[in-house]
Parts: structure tokens; sequence; C-alpha cells
């Protein structure tokens, strides 16, 4: 919608207000008054929609480090498509019971109390479809390593 | 669509270099009696473990399908290895 026609509705409901200040208007007339400027109003799609975002179909990995000054650099450049996470998330759904149940006994001796059984294919997939928007960036003087989506 | 080809290139510290083409198609076509004898030995693993044989199948031909596109790219000094998937 264009700010001229924004302004204009602004300004409509401003005099109901002040119409309803001054007693002109019952509060029922003003509310009603109201409610026909909202339905008038069009429908105005959010700006995402309008210029819809490309998803991601690649993870990137970049990394640039030396180990050590003067040492050979090291140079990784990784990219995966998303589709792969997607289907080897899916894979993870085929581990018997028993071996989820040591996987979760191993990982709560370590001390990261998380129970695998709860995770469902459904959170993986809602968790790959968000990693649109996961930028990891490392830089320090000599190492660089960028994770990212494209 | 399944990988058509597997680049494989390898740069070694002397500067020489080994490029590998391989056609998956016409590979599996040629080692599809091994790969038959590869998907019993998974079945009857899947049966032993029980896990679901028809879910395995189908995660493993939704990750072949997945893997075009991949590009694996490492190097280290005068040393480098490229694997990429198309």
């Amino acid at each position: 919608m264009s700010q001229r026609k924004e302004t204009a509705m602004n300004e409509q409901r401003r005099q109901i207000l002040q119409m309803l200040a001054e007693g002109k208007i019952t509060a029922d007339e003003a509310e009603r008054l109201i409610d026909a400027l909202e339905r008038a109003r069009p429908e105005s799609p959010p700006a995402s929609e309008s210029h819809p975002r490309r998803r991601p179909k690649y993870l990137r990995v970049v990394v640039n480090a030396a180990d050590h000054p003067g040492a050979e650099p090291t140079r990784i450049n990784i990219r995966v498509p998303l589709q792969l996470l997607r289907a080897g998330v899916r894979l993870t759904s085929l581990i018997p019971p028993p071996a989820l149940a040591r996987v979760n006994a191993e990982l709560d001796r370590s001390g990261v109390p998380i129970d695998l059984t709860e995770l469902k294919p459904q959170h993986l997939e809602e968790l790959i479809d968000q990693l649109g928007d996961v930028i990891v960036d490392v830089d320090e003087p000599d190492t660089k390593v960028q994770v990212f989506c494209e | 669509m399944i990988p058509q080809l597997v680049t494989v290139r390898h740069r070694r510290r002397n500067g020489r270099s080994l490029r590998l083409y391989v056609p998956v198609v016409p590979i599996l076509l040629v080692l599809s009696p091994l790969l038959l004898l590869g998907v019993l030995a998974g079945l009857v693993a899947c049966l032993v473990f029980r896990v679901s044989p028809t879910g395995a199948l189908r995660g493993t031909g939704r990750l072949l399908w997945a893997l075009p596109g991949t590009r694996i790219e490492i190097e280290q000094g005068r040393t480098a290895v490229l694997v990429s998937v198309r």
C-alpha cells in the first residue's frame, strides 16, 4: 500500500477519535467506524512475500588456516547439499531403540544429558530448514573459518 | 537424479597430479552382481538389527539422490585433494 493511503487512513481514524472525544458519536459507533475503516484497508502482503527469499541449497564450510606462522597454509572448502543433510537425518530415525538407549547412556555419562529418543524426524527437518539462517564466522590472525548456507 | 560423475583430483607434493573421472552409472552396471550381494547382506543386517529394510533402502536411495552438488576440497601447501560429485 502506498504511503499516501496509509496517511489518509490514519487521518480518518484520528477524526473518528476526535468525534468520540467531542461526544458527537458513541463509543459503539466509533468502534463500528474503525472496524469499517479496517475492512476497507486492503491486506498488504508482508515484505518477505513480495520478495521471496531464495531457499539456500548448500551448506558451505570454508577454512583458511596455518598451523603456525610460516607453515604451509591449509585451505578447506566443503560444499554439501542441504538435501543430503536432510536425507542423513532421516536415516537417524532408523537407529534401533536399544542402540539409542546405549547412546543416551554414554551421552549422560559424558555430561551431555540429551535424550535422543525425544528427537523426532520432524524436529530434525525443522532444524535443517532453519540452517539457512546460520552463519558462523571465526576470524583469528592465522585462521579463518566460515560456515554458511548459499 | 543419482550422481552421474565423480571427479577425484589429487595433487602431490612434487607437483604431479592425478585426475580420476568416475562415471557412476556404467560402474554401477559393471559392479551390479557385487551390488546385489551387498544389498542382500544389507537386508540380512537390517533383519538382524531389527531395522526396517524398506526404510533403510529408502533412506539410502535418498542419500544417493542428494549427493550431486557435493564438493570437498582440501589443500595444504602443494598437496591438494578434490572430490566433486555431479
